[in-house]
């Protein structure tokens, strides 16, 4: 019986101390949310600069181009061996026939060019095979197996080289990005954790008094400490609400607006959100809710021990 | 009921509160601890509700030895001492009802106890007729009732009060002593910590002085002896 009457009074007296300090609660909820919007906004920044990297890297291949006149078995055996390879994306080729078809298409309005093909009167293409690698950083091992003697005497030439560089640069700039990332994330934490703590010392500050006469009428420190900390669990989910329905505002609004950077392609930010939101919300959550516990029952104690 | 051995108090470097104090205060009695400012009068009140630790010494209360009193026997200990400060310490957007009720709530009593309580406690101090008003609708003297009402609302053997008139008129004053006599009446022991020189004397209680963090006299029937 004490003990239900006990917990009652704590949610009542918890529920009181929240309307009464409406203002230090809407404070704080500012503070709170202002912490969590910054981690979140460099998360979205994160997964969009993931997604600009990786549209980077799915434009890099290497383009195989056969002998004209490479029979199909060599073909076929160069695509199955690539193909096997666990470094390896996918595998196409576009067969001698259809980049004639693409050449004639692309110079349709070059007549020399077309009369030039006309006189040759045969195919003077080889076959393309286009390998994508499933890391930017597997390219230099697929350009090693193109080496193989099965097929490499068909081999005309390759644009790997063409590519080279773009693809060490990519590779750095997508490291560099994602180690800086890292860091700012951190960085962005460490100082939500400092802004958290400091706005629940200071809503606990304007109770002192209060605690002070808790103290002297004869309750106790678990008494004195469960509202407070029931409080700054309402605050931190009020804050978590609003900036989840901040985060799905600004992801509906910027999601039309990056997609003319990507070339119309997707950005990323809203299937991110989308895809991480339960994960995210939990872990900010827990996070939230146990820092504020953990930042309350601090804060308390230093006018308890008094 | 109140027993002192030998205690004394030092603050950090080397700031001597209390001397080797030593005193017993029976059941029942009205006792007056005065002394001039800084005589140790508020060390030795902040000792009795466990505010503060003695240096050296013991200090027994009802039997119960609170010099080494663990944090979480602390709010017992409260409950069995009633307290009154000067400075009121009342919560200010509550009534003089809740502000009393508020001592029972955190001691997690029945809301029917708290309705049965609160009410006798406040006729007790003279306020049955005032209790839905708020601190700041009442006088500095009522203010202090409410303070005592809600130190009584435990049913405390000890009452203690560190100077709770210093904020009154003198009509005020006259009417928080006055429910101090009634209390006392009924049987609790009152620990009083003033420099009031016409209270003390209108007492004719027990006098014990204080000064320098020494007990320098201690009279039955005391009269205010210190230089103004």
């Amino acid at each position: 019986m004490l003990f239900i009457t006990s917990t009652a009074r704590v949610i009542s007296f918890a529920w009181k101390n929240l309307v009464r300090n409406a203002w230090i609660g809407l404070a704080t909820v500012l503070v709170l949310v202002l912490a969590l919007l910054s981690v979140n906004v460099l998360v979205g920044v994160n997964a969009v600069t993931s997604s600009a990297i990786k549209a980077l890297e799915d434009k890099v291949d290497v383009s195989v181009y056969f002998k004209a006149g490479t029979p199909q078995g060599i073909l076929d055996l160069a695509r199955s061996y690539l193909a096997s390879l666990p470094q390896t994306a996918n595998v196409e080729i576009v067969s001698a026939d259809e980049v004639l078809g693409q050449f004639l298409e692309r110079h349709r309005d070059d007549q020399k060019i077309l009369d030039a093909i006309k006189e040759v009167e045969t195919n003077p293409f080889g076959a393309t095979m286009v390998v994508k690698a499933n890391r930017t950083d597997n390219y230099p091992f697929l350009i090693e197996a193109l080496k193989n003697p099965q097929f490499s005497f068909a081999i005309e030439s390759q644009t790997y080289d063409d590519h080279a560089v773009a693809i060490s640069r990519v590779r750095e700039i997508a490291k560099s990005v994602r180690y800086f990332g890292l860091i700012l994330t951190a960085v962005f934490i460490l100082f939500s954790v400092l802004i958290v703590y400091n706005a629940i010392r200071v809503a606990i500050y304007t109770q002192r008094e209060e605690i002070g006469i808790m103290r002297l009428v004869g309750a106790s420190n678990a008494f004195v400490r469960l509202p407070l900390i029931l409080d700054a669990v309402f605050l931190a989910l009020l804050a978590l609400a609003i900036v989840g329905g901040l985060m799905a505002l600004g992801v509906v609004f910027l999601e039309p607006r990056l997609k003319s950077f990507f070339d119309g392609a997707d950005p990323g930010l809203m299937s991110f959100f989308v895809a991480n939101a339960w994960y995210l919300g939990v872990v900010e959550g827990v996070t939230l809710v146990v820092l504020v516990s953990m930042s309350s029952w601090a804060a308390a104690g230093k006018y308890l021990k008094k | 009921m109140i027993i002192l051995k030998h205690v004394s108090k030092v603050y950090p470097p080397d700031s001597h509160a209390l001397r080797d104090v030593s005193l017993e205060i029976g059941a029942g009695e009205f006792v007056c601890i005065v002394g001039p400012s800084g005589a140790g009068k508020t060390t030795l009140a902040r000792m009795l509700i466990a505010e503060e630790r003695p240096t050296r010494g013991s200090i027994e209360i009802g039997g119960w030895n609170i010099t080494r009193v663990k944090q979480r026997e602390v709010p017992y200990l409260r409950r069995q001492i009633g307290v009154v400060f000067q400075d009121f310490k009342l919560l200010r957007n509550k009534t003089a009802f809740e502000n009393v009720a508020f001592a029972l709530e955190v001691a997690g009593e029945t809301r029917k106890r708290i309705r049965e309580t609160v009410p006798h406690v406040l006729k007790i101090v003279g306020l049955d007729q005032k209790a839905h008003r708020f601190p700041h609708q009442l006088s500095g003297g009522e203010q202090q009732r409410v303070v005592i009402a809600r130190a009584l609302v435990h049913r405390p053997k000890i009452l203690l009060a560190d100077e709770p008139t210093g904020n009154l008129d003198t009509l005020n004053t006259n009417d928080v002593i006055d429910v101090l006599k009634k209390i006392n009446a009924f049987g609790s022991t009152v620990v009083l910590v003033t420099h009031n020189r016409d209270t003390i004397n209108a007492l004719n209680s027990r006098v014990i002085t204080i000064a320098d963090g020494r007990v320098v006299s201690d009279q039955k029937h005391g009269k205010y002896m210190l230089p103004e």
